[in-house]
C-alpha cells in the first residue's frame, strides 16, 4: 500500500469544510422538509436559534426548479444555471434522482457532495444499485461523497452548518465523528446547553465514499481541531483505519466509541477461539493499537475529548491529589489507581515548607492526597498547589474543592489557572457543581482548565492523560 | 522458510483437508519460534519403544489421522505414560478406540512427545480473521478464565512485543502471571516474543483460517507450546 498522505486527504475534504459556494439540492420552501431546514441552517446558522448564532457568508444556491424564492435567496431551476463557483453540492432529492444530480454536479465541477438522503444501500437491491451508480459518476468526476442517509457537516469556525442538524454548536476545540445523524442532533442539542464547544460535527451515514479515517485525517490537520472523538458502528477497511489512525495519534488525541457491545457480551463461548473473536473486542484492541482512548459512553468519550484538548499529555504515571474533602480524595484516588496511576506520597522538604508557611490546619494530611481541610483558604490551595505543580515527583495533578462556607470558589479557580500557566503541568480539577460553586467553575471553563462535577470523572480523564501520553512515548521509541 | 510452509499447505490440501495435521502445525510453529516439545512420529509399531526411549519419559501420545481433528473427542490423546510398558499398551487401546470412534480412519501413526513440565501457567493464544480487520491475534489465560471469564484481549496483527506486553497486561487475570502466594513470575518477555512471532505467522498466511495454541505452559525461565492447530480457508 501506498503511504498515505494526510496532506492530500485534507485537502481533498477541504470544500466540505471551506467551501466558497454552497447548493442545495432539493431545497424547499416546507418548513417540514429537511430542504428548508438546509437552506435556513446555511442562511442562518441552524432552525433553532442560539446567542450569537450567525450563518454561513460564503455563496448558498438552493435548487428547486418550481421555486422561486427561498428565505430571501434566488431559487435555481439546476445546479448548472449557477453562474458563481460552487465547490460543495448538499443533495435532498429522493434517492432515485442522486445519479442524475451527481452527473450534473460534475458537469458543474462540484468537488464534494454530501448526500443527505436515504434509500441506498441501506435499502435493498435497487437502492444498492442506485448508490454504485452515483458512485461510479462521482469517481470519474473525482468528487468526494459524505452519506448517503446522514445528517451532514457542521463547521462551526467557519459558520457553516452544512446539514440538517438543529443549529451550530458553540466553536470549540473538539471534532466529532460520527456515524449515526440522530445522535449528532443530540448531542448538539446538549452541547448548546452545556456550552460544549466543537470545532467540527461530522455524520457520515452509510459512508459510501469517505469513512471515519478520511475525517480523522482532515481532523488532524484542522487548524481549528486540537482534539478528536469517533462513534462508529462498524468501519469499511479496518486496515485503512488502523494505518491512518497511528498516523493521526502522533498529532492529536483520539477517542471513540464502538456501538454494539452486548451482541458479543452475551454470545455463548468456548474454547474455540473462533467464537470469542467479537467484532467490539477486536475494535477494541486495534484502537489501543493506534493509541486511540476507548470510551466506554458518550459522556465519557465528551468527558475524555474535553481533557485531551486542553491538557498536554501526561509525562508519567505520578499524580498529586489537592482536596480540601477528605472523602472527595479518597473517591479520587481510587478512581486514580484504577487508571493505572499512582500518588506518591510528598518529600519531607515539601512537608516542611507547607508547614512552614504558618497558614495550615493543624490536622491536614502531610501526605497525598494533599487535604488541605474544609475551612481551606484560597491561600491554603496556593501554598500546596504550588508545591505539587513544581514537584519532580508528580506528573499531573486533580484539584478538588468542594464547598464550604468559607469557600473562595471564584479565587481558588484564578489560583489554578495561574499555577497551570506558570508551571504548564497538566491539570484537572473537580470543583463539584452547585448552585453555588458554579461562579469558580466559570474561571475555570474560560481560561481553559477541564472541570468536571464528580471527582471519578476528573481521574478518568487524567487515567486518558496518562495512557496517551505512554503511547507517544512508547511510539517515540519505536 | 515460507515457501517451506506453502508445501505443507499444498500438500494438505492435495490430501483434501481443510487443516494441518498437528505434527505440520508444530513445524509451522517452529518456524516462527514459537516453541513446541521435542516430537517423534511413530508409523511403525517396532519403532515405538526404541523412540520413546531415546525422547525420555514421561510421554504424551497423539494419534496421526488426516480424518481426525478433534483427537480428545475420540481417545486420540494419552497423556503421562511412564513406561515401556505404558507406552505399548496406550498404543494398543489408542488404535482400537480411534478406529472404533472413527470409522474408516486412515491412521498414519502416532506422535511421541515429550510431556511439558508440570508446575507451568496455562495460556491460550489464538488467530483469526476479522471481517473488518484481518488476521487478528487473542491472548487470555487458560481454563475457566477464557472459557468463563472471557479474559481476552485482541490485537491486529502483526504486532511487536511492546505491544504484546500491552496485551498481557490488560487481562484481569495477569495476576496470576506475576505470581500469587510466592509464585516465580512467568517469562514474560518469552511470551511477548511468542505473542508477536505468532502474530507475524497469522499475518504472513491469509491461508490460515484460523490457529490455535492451546494450551501454552507459562515457566519462569522458558515456555512450551503443547498443542497446535491450524485450520485452513
Amino acid at each position: 500500500m501506498n503511504k498515505i498522505s494526510l496532506e492530500k486527504i485534507h485537502e481533498e475534504l477541504n470544500p466540505f469544510f471551506e467551501p466558497v459556494g454552497v447548493a442545495v439540492i432539493g431545497a424547499s420552501l416546507n418548513p417540514e422538509k429537511v430542504g428548508y431546514g438546509l437552506v435556513k441552517g446555511l442562511k442562518e446558522g441552524g432552525v433553532f436559534s442560539r446567542p450569537g448564532l450567525k450563518g454561513f457568508s460564503g455563496g448558498i444556491y438552493p435548487v428547486n426548479p418550481k421555486v422561486q424564492e427561498i428565505l430571501g435567496i434566488k431559487c435555481f431551476p439546476s445546479i448548472l444555471q449557477v453562474e458563481e463557483r460552487v465547490d460543495l453540492a448538499i443533495i435532498a432529492v429522493p434517492s432515485k434522482f442522486v445519479p442524475q444530480v451527481i452527473r450534473e454536479c460534475a458537469q458543474k465541477k462540484v468537488r464534494g457532495a454530501i448526500i443527505i438522503s436515504a434509500g441506498f444501500s441501506e435499502a435493498g437491491s435497487e437502492g444498492k444499485k442506485l448508490q454504485e451508480e452515483f458512485l461510479k459518476v462521482a469517481e470519474e468526476a473525482n468528487i468526494r461523497i459524505v452519506g448517503p442517509n446522514c445528517l451532514g457537516i457542521l463547521y462551526p469556525p467557519n459558520n457553516l452548518n452544512a446539514s440538517f442538524g438543529l443549529t451550530l454548536p458553540y466553536t470549540g476545540k473538539i471534532a466529532f465523528i460520527s456515524q449515526s445523524g440522530a445522535l449528532a442532533d443530540s448531542v448538539i442539542d446538549w452541547s448548546v446547553k452545556e456550552k460544549y464547544g466543537f470545532s467540527a460535527l461530522i455524520s457520515y451515514g452509510n459512508k459510501s465514499d469517505l469513512d471515519v479515517p478520511h475525517f480523522l485525517a482532515w481532523a488532524a490537520l484542522d487548524r481549528n481541531t486540537q482534539s478528536i472523538c469517533v462513534y462508529t458502528e462498524g468501519l469499511n477497511d479496518g486496515r485503512l483505519f488502523l494505518e491512518i489512525a497511528r498516523e493521526v495519534t502522533l498529532r492529536k488525541p483520539v477517542v471513540a466509541i464502538k456501538a454494539g457491545k452486548s451482541t458479543v457480551g452475551t454470545r455463548a463461548v468456548s474454547s474455540h477461539t473462533g467464537s470469542l473473536a467479537g467484532a467490539y473486542a477486536v475494535y477494541q484492541g486495534a484502537f489501543k493499537q493506534s493509541g486511540i482512548i476507548p470510551a466506554n459512553s458518550l459522556r465519557d468519550m465528551f468527558d475524555i475529548s474535553k481533557g485531551l484538548a486542553l491538557m498536554p499529555p501526561l509525562k508519567g504515571d505520578r499524580i498529586a491529589i489537592v482536596t480540601n474533602g477528605g472523602g472527595a480524595g479518597v473517591l479520587c484516588a481510587d478512581a486514580l489507581e484504577e487508571e493505572g496511576l499512582v500518588l506518591p506520597a510528598p518529600a519531607k522538604e515539601m512537608i516542611e515548607r507547607i508547614d512552614d508557611s504558618g497558614l495550615m490546619h493543624p490536622a491536614w494530611s502531610r501526605n497525598n492526597p494533599f487535604d488541605i481541610v474544609g475551612d481551606a483558604t484560597a491561600e491554603r490551595y496556593k501554598i500546596v498547589l504550588e508545591e505539587a505543580m513544581r514537584s519532580e515527583l508528580y506528573d499531573g495533578v486533580i484539584v478538588i474543592q468542594t464547598l464550604q462556607t468559607m469557600t473562595d470558589t471564584v479565587k481558588d479557580a484564578e489560583i489554578v489557572v495561574e499555577c497551570f500557566r506558570k508551571y504548564n503541568k497538566p491539570v484537572v480539577t473537580s470543583f463539584m457543581r452547585g448552585q453555588f460553586a458554579e461562579e469558580g467553575i466559570k474561571v475555570l471553563e474560560n481560561n481553559g482548565i477541564p472541570n468536571y462535577d464528580d471527582v471519578q470523572e476528573a481521574a478518568r480523564v487524567m487515567g486518558a492523560l496518562g495512557k496517551y501520553g505512554k503511547y507517544l512515548r512508547e511510539r517515540a521509541e519505536q | 522458510m515460507k515457501e517451506k510452509i506453502r508445501e505443507i499447505i499444498g500438500k494438505a490440501r492435495e490430501e483434501g483437508r481443510n487443516f494441518l495435521l498437528e505434527m505440520e502445525a508444530e513445524e509451522i510453529f517452529k518456524l516462527y519460534q514459537i516453541p513446541v516439545p521435542e516430537t517423534v512420529l511413530v508409523e511403525k509399531e517396532e519403532n515405538l519403544v526404541s523412540s520413546g526411549e531415546k525422547l525420555g519419559f514421561p510421554l504424551v501420545m497423539k494419534i496421526v489421522s488426516p480424518q481426525v481433528i478433534h483427537k480428545t473427542d475420540v481417545g486420540g490423546v494419552k497423556v503421562g505414560i511412564k513406561s515401556k510398558e505404558d507406552l505399548l499398551s496406550a498404543y494398543k487401546s489408542m488404535i482400537g478406540e480411534v478406529q472404533d470412534k472413527v470409522s474408516g480412519a486412515e491412521i498414519k501413526g502416532v506422535l511421541l512427545q515429550k510431556m511439558a513440565p508440570s508446575g507451568g501457567r496455562e495460556v491460550v493464544l489464538g488467530g483469526l480473521k476479522d471481517p473488518t480487520f484481518g488476521p487478528v491475534v487473542m491472548f487470555g489465560l487458560g481454563g475457566i478464565w477464557v472459557e468463563v471469564l472471557k479474559d481476552v484481549s485482541f490485537r491486529v496483527a502483526p504486532i511487536n512485543e511492546t505491544e504484546a506486553r500491552e496485551m498481557v497486561d490488560e487481562i484481569k487475570g495477569k495476576k496470576i502471571l506475576e505470581g500469587v502466594r510466592g509464585e516465580k513470575p512467568v517469562d514474560f518477555v518469552s511470551l511477548c516474543e511468542t505473542i508477536a512471532n505468532f502474530s507475524r505467522m497469522v499475518y504472513d498466511f491469509p491461508e490460515f483460517k484460523e490457529v490455535d495454541a492451546n494450551p501454552v505452559f507459562l515457566y519462569s525461565d522458558s515456555l512450551l507450546c503443547v498443542d497446535a492447530r491450524i485450520i485452513l480457508e
